[in-house]
C-alpha cells in the first residue's frame, strides 16, 4: 500500500499509547527462563527486536493450548449451554517474525474451509500484526527454502524494516492502514531522515548450503504423491521418539482434540485442546484399531500434510520455514535437511531406493 | 453460537438392538428445528453426553422421516458409555449433519443391493429407507446382511417387515456357529451369501458397510458380479473430533474423511493409501 516511517522513540510511545488505550502489546520479549518468547509487553524497552527467534510462535495466542469451547449446567435434568464470546479485545503484535507472520495466513486457509471458526478469525480479527524483516538468522531457519523470506510480508498488517534510526513502515494492509491513521503522530512521512541502515539478511544468508532455497516444492509433491511406501519414512522414524514438540512448536500445526473436562457433578467446559498426528493415539479407533499404528506412518503422515496433502488442498505448503522443529527436536530430527534428502530423490534421474546417511 | 457448539436434543425413544447394541431417537428440543433440519443419507453428526464428551456416528434413519434423527452405537467408549446410562426424555447434544452422502440422485432408475454385516447395517438402513420410502425411482432391491450370531442382528424388527415385502429381497446370515435351532435363513459368512445371491451388475449400485474384514472379501466377490469399482459405495469410519476439516485426525492420504467423505467409492478408495 505505501511507506511510512517510525522513530524508534515514537515506536515507544506508540507502544505506550496502546497499552495506555487497553490495548494488548505482544513483543518478543526475555521470558522469566531467559529465552525469548512472545510476551505481552507495557513499554518498548522490555521488547526483544531483531534478537533471537521466540522459542513458541505466534500459534498460541489465535489458536490457545486448551480453550473453551461451551460450557455446561444441568438444571433439574435440562441441559443449559451458554456459548464462549467469539469477540475478544484489540491486540497489536510487535516485531512479529516474518515466518510467524506468514503461517497465521497459511492457517487460515483451514480455519475458513466452508465453516468459519469464529474462535481463530475473532482473534485474527482483533489484532493488527506488525513484523519486523528479519536482520539475521540461525543454524535452523530455512524460510527462503519454502518460497518465503526474512523481509516477506505474507501475513502482516504493516512491516518494519530496521532504519538508522528507527524503522522504515510498509503498510501492506488496510488493518495496517488502520493503525497508522489512529496514530498520526508516531508515523512519518516515507524516506525523511530514515535510510535503511541494516537491510534485511539476504535470503543467501538465511540458508543453509545444504538445503536448496528455494526447494523445488512441485518436484517434491509429486515424489510423495508416489512414495507413500518408501524405505526413507522407516529410516526417518528410527530417530523420532513421536513426542509431538515438533508440532507444539510448529506455527502452522493446528490439529487439535475436543474433550469435555466436569467441574462437578452439573456443570463443566468442553474444551479444545492442541493435539498432535505424531502421538500413537491420535488416530485410534473406539474398537481398538489404528489405522496409523507406527511412528513410520506417523512422521510419513507430518511431511505428506505439509508438503503434499495441503498443498493439494489450498494450494500453498503447511510449513514457513521457521525451524522450530529443528531447533527444539531432541533426537535432533531436522525438517530441512529431510526435505533436502526429499529433494534428491525427487530431482534424481532414476530415483534412488537407499536413503542416503 | 459457534460451530462447535450442539443443538439439544431429547431422547423420544430407546430400543436395544442386540445386548450390545441400543437404537436412540431423538428430537430437537428447539421446535423451529425439529421443523427444519434436514440432512442427506450417509451424512454423520457428532453426539454428546455433557461431561464424557462427543462420539461419531452417522445418522441411522432416513432423511425421508422428518422430525426426529435416530444413532445405533454399542457401548465401547467413554461418550458412548454414558449415552447408554440415558433414559427416554433426558438430554443430550447433536452436531451435525456433517460429510457428503450416498449419490442417490445418480443411483436413480437403477438396481440397488446393499450389503451389511453387524452394526454396519446402521448407515445402510438410512439409505434402504430413504430408498424404499421413494420405491418407485428404483428397480430391483437386493439387501445381504449377517451377523455374528441370531442375537447380534440390528433393526430385526425392521428385517422382519423387509422379509414380507414382496418389492424386497432379503437374505439374511449368521455366521456358521452363531445360528439357533428356529433360524430359518442362511448360514455363512457375507461374501459367499452375495455370492450365492448373485445381485445383477446391470444398471446397478451396491452399498456396503461393515466390519473392514467383510468389506475385504465382499469387494472381490461385486467385482466378480461385474459391479464396476465407482458403482460400489462404502462409508470410511476415522476417528473424528470436529467433523467439519479442522482438526485433521480423520485425514487420510488426500482426503479428510469429515469433508470430503464419509462415503466413498471403491475405486475412489483403492486410490488412497490403506490408513483406515
Amino acid at each position: 500500500m505505501r511507506t511510512t516511517s517510525i522513530p524508534h522513540e515514537q515506536l515507544a510511545a506508540l507502544v505506550v499509547d496502546l497499552v495506555g488505550a487497553g490495548t494488548t502489546v505482544l513483543a518478543p520479549a526475555r521470558a522469566e527462563r531467559g529465552h525469548v518468547d512472545y510476551r505481552p509487553i507495557s513499554s518498548l524497552a522490555e521488547a526483544v527486536l531483531g534478537g533471537g527467534m521466540p522459542r513458541r510462535s505466534l500459534k498460541e495466542f489465535f489458536l490457545p493450548p486448551t480453550e473453551p469451547l461451551l460450557t455446561w449446567r444441568y438444571v433439574q435434568g435440562a441441559v443449559e449451554l451458554h456459548d464462549v464470546p467469539t469477540t475478544f479485545a484489540s491486540c497489536v503484535v510487535l516485531g512479529a517474525r516474518p515466518c510467524d507472520a506468514a503461517a497465521l495466513d497459511v492457517v487460515d486457509r483451514v480455519m475458513d474451509w466452508d465453516y468459519h471458526d469464529e474462535l481463530w478469525f475473532g482473534r485474527r480479527a482483533a489484532t493488527t500484526i506488525v513484523s519486523l524483516a528479519c536482520s539475521a538468522a540461525d543454524a535452523s531457519c530455512f524460510c527462503p527454502a519454502v518460497g518465503l523470506a526474512p523481509d516477506s510480508t505474507k501475513g502482516a498488517d504493516i512491516l518494519l524494516r530496521p532504519g538508522s534510526d528507527g524503522f522504515l513502515a510498509e503498510v501492506v494492509s488496510e488493518k495496517g492502514e488502520a493503525l497508522v491513521a489512529a496514530h498520526p503522530d508516531r508515523f512519518r512521512p516515507a524516506p525523511e531522515p530514515l535510510i535503511p541502515a541494516a537491510a534485511a539478511a539476504d535470503a543467501q544468508s538465511c540458508q543453509r548450503p545444504t538445503v536448496p532455497a528455494p526447494l523445488p516444492l512441485p518436484a517434491i509433491r509429486s515424489w510423495l504423491e508416489s512414495n507413500f511406501e518408501h524405505p526413507v519414512w522407516e529410516q526417518l522414524a528410527l530417530r523420532c521418539h513421536g513426542c509431538g514438540a515438533c508440532a507444539a512448536v510448529c506455527p502452522t500445526c493446528h490439529c487439535f482434540d475436543i474433550v469435555d473436562e466436569p467441574e462437578g457433578v452439573t456443570h463443566g467446559t468442553r474444551r479444545r485442546n492442541w493435539d498432535t498426528c505424531q502421538t500413537g493415539r491420535f488416530t485410534v479407533h473406539a474398537s481398538g484399531h489404528n489405522p496409523r499404528a507406527s511412528q513410520t506412518a506417523r512422521i510419513r503422515q507430518r511431511v505428506m500434510h505439509k508438503f503434499t496433502i495441503y498443498p493439494a488442498k489450498f494450494g500453498e505448503t503447511l510449513c514457513s520455514g521457521c525451524g522450530r522443529c529443528a531447533r527444539e527436536c531432541p533426537a535432533g530430527m531436522d525438517l530441512p535437511e529431510i526435505l533436502a534428502l526429499l529433494t534428491a530423490f525427487a530431482t534424481a534421474p532414476t530415483q534412488p531406493k537407499e536413503v542416503v546417511a | 453460537m459457534n460451530l462447535y457448539q450442539p443443538h439439544l436434543v431429547r431422547i423420544s425413544d430407546i430400543v436395544d438392538e442386540t445386548p450390545d447394541t441400543r437404537t436412540l431417537r431423538l428430537a430437537f428440543k428447539d421446535d423451529t428445528l425439529a421443523s427444519t433440519f434436514d440432512f442427506k443419507a450417509g451424512q454423520f453428526g457428532e453426539y454428546s453426553v455433557f461431561g464424557w464428551g462427543e462420539s461419531t456416528f452417522c445418522i441411522a434413519s432416513s432423511p425421508t422421516r422428518k422430525g426426529t434423527i435416530e444413532c445405533t452405537f454399542k457401548a465401547v467408549g467413554k461418550a458412548t458409555k454414558a449415552m447408554r446410562e440415558l433414559g427416554v426424555g433426558d438430554e443430550m447434544g447433536f452436531r451435525g449433519p456433517y460429510g457428503n452422502c450416498f449419490p442417490l440422485d445418480r443411483m436413480e432408475g437403477a438396481s440397488l443391493v446393499f450389503i451389511a454385516g453387524g452394526i454396519g447395517l446402521a448407515p445402510v438402513r438410512c439409505v434402504i429407507w430413504n430408498a424404499l420410502d421413494l420405491r418407485e425411482h428404483f428397480k430391483d432391491v437386493t439387501i445381504v446382511y449377517g451377523a455374528r450370531t441370531v442375537s447380534d442382528l440390528v433393526y430385526k424388527r425392521e428385517l422382519a417387515d423387509w422379509q414380507e415385502r414382496g418389492d424386497v429381497k432379503l437374505w439374511q446370515t449368521v455366521d456358521p456357529g452363531g445360528e439357533t435351532a428356529e433360524w430359518a435363513h442362511e448360514v455363512g459368512f457375507v461374501p459367499p451369501i452375495v455370492e450365492k445371491a448373485a445381485p445383477s451388475a446391470e444398471n446397478a449400485y451396491a452399498i456396503v458397510c461393515g466390519p473392514p474384514v467383510m468389506i475385504k472379501f465382499t469387494l472381490p466377490v461385486l467385482a466378480k458380479l461385474g459391479f464396476a469399482d465407482d458403482h460400489v459405495y462404502t462409508t470410511l469410519e476415522n476417528r473424528m473430533k470436529c467433523g467439519i476439516g479442522k482438526c485433521g485426525r480423520c485425514n487420510v492420504g488426500p482426503v479428510y474423511v469429515c469433508k470430503d467423505g464419509p462415503v466413498f467409492n471403491a475405486a475412489e478408495l483403492a486410490r488412497l493409501p490403506q490408513e483406515f
